[in-house]
């Protein structure tokens, strides 16, 4: 099934990570599907996104393996610390994950809140 | 499964490369990548691989490339390989979630005409595991490694090939040479070609 986003949805989903930038002081948020196919991308850093999509998803998809093998659902946190920049890897929809990279002295659970802030209204727009 | 994104004009699709371990997949990503390095100079990414410390295949290669404009639409292909050997299904079945379209590398050596088609009934089942029919997805055949034919390596005969995977199915084939070039881009092209006119019918041709 092939999915097709409107004009009037991508805009909306584009404004939304962006006040999510804002509000939370991140550096960049990346919308991919399971896939690993790049929906939408918002921030500053000079990234490339296309990969950054597929290797998440391919991440994401190896520690659900790995949960399952060791029967759990899934991990509930999917986060690299680095010296510089963190990852934190979220599902928002169905089939569609967040990445956010953010710096070492932002507060992760801080930045969790705010995800939860935004995932109904992103999940509405993103649709089944 | 194709992305078509109505603000951005962009179709994406993907395209993965399968067949059993040691046929060639990744060395047609890797000739693929290295022709437009050198064609096109600076490509938009760089070619990614996962592979074990024996630079075997472990998870997948891949790259995307930008087509150029159709109607105002931007093509992205994403191209992937899978890892070829028999125990890899786990990652290999992640890599074909969402596929558009699918080149199956055989490998024309004698020895390795069973592990053809254990391979590609590998691929009928890792579909299946994501509902997807082979009829849903673009499939071309390459029966690659003809160049060994100058070698005096025994090769099975593109008619038997052609009889052992194609013969219901009657895709397009190539015999190929994916370590010279032979009829690498052409596969390529083919694919992505047919790939995308599917996926502009079931979208954009409808809005």
């Amino acid at each position: 099934m092939d999915t097709v986003i409107d004009e009037k949805s991508a805009k909306k989903i584009e404004a939304v990570l962006e006040k999510f930038l804002d509000e939370s002081g991140a550096t960049y948020a990346l919308l991919t599907d399971l896939g690993g196919n790049l929906l939408f991308k918002s921030g500053e850093e000079d990234i490339d996104g296309d990969t950054l999509a597929v290797l998440s998803a391919a991440n994401y998809a190896a520690t659900k393996e790995i949960a399952t093998l060791i029967n759990k659902e899934n991990f509930s946190l999917l986060f690299h610390r680095g010296d510089n920049e963190n990852i934190h890897f979220a599902k928002i929809a169905q089939d569609v994950l967040m990445i956010i990279l953010f710096k070492p002295y932002l507060s992760l659970g801080l930045l969790r809140l705010k995800i939860s802030d935004i995932q109904e209204e992103l999940s509405d727009l993103l649709g089944p | 499964m194709a992305i078509v994104n109505l603000k951005e004009k962009t179709i994406q699709v993907k395209i993965v490369y399968c067949g059993p371990g040691r046929s060639g997949k990744t060395t047609n990503l890797e000739y693929i990548y290295n022709w437009l390095l050198k064609t096109q100079g600076q490509t938009t990414s760089k070619l990614t691989s996962i592979n074990t410390k024996g630079d075997r295949t472990l998870f997948f290669d891949f790259f995307p490339i930008n087509l150029g404009k159709i109607a105002g639409f931007e093509l992205k292909i994403q191209l992937y390989t899978t890892p070829g050997q028999v125990k890899y299904e786990s990652t290999r079945r992640l890599v074909l979630k969402g596929v558009d379209g699918v080149v199956f590398v055989a490998d024309s050596l004698l020895s390795r005409q069973e592990a053809n088609i254990e391979s590609f009934q590998n691929l009928i089942d890792d579909l299946e595991y994501h509902q997807i029919n082979l009829d849903d997805v673009i499939l071309t055949f390459q029966w690659n490694k003809r160049d060994l034919d100058e070698n005096m390596i025994p090769l099975t005969s593109v008619e038997d090939m052609e009889a052992q995977l194609n013969s219901t199915l009657k895709a397009q084939s190539f015999p190929s040479s994916a370590i010279t070039g032979m009829n690498v881009l052409k596969t390529v092209r083919h694919l992505s070609k047919k790939t995308m006119e599917a996926v502009i019918e079931k979208t954009v041709s409808k809005l």
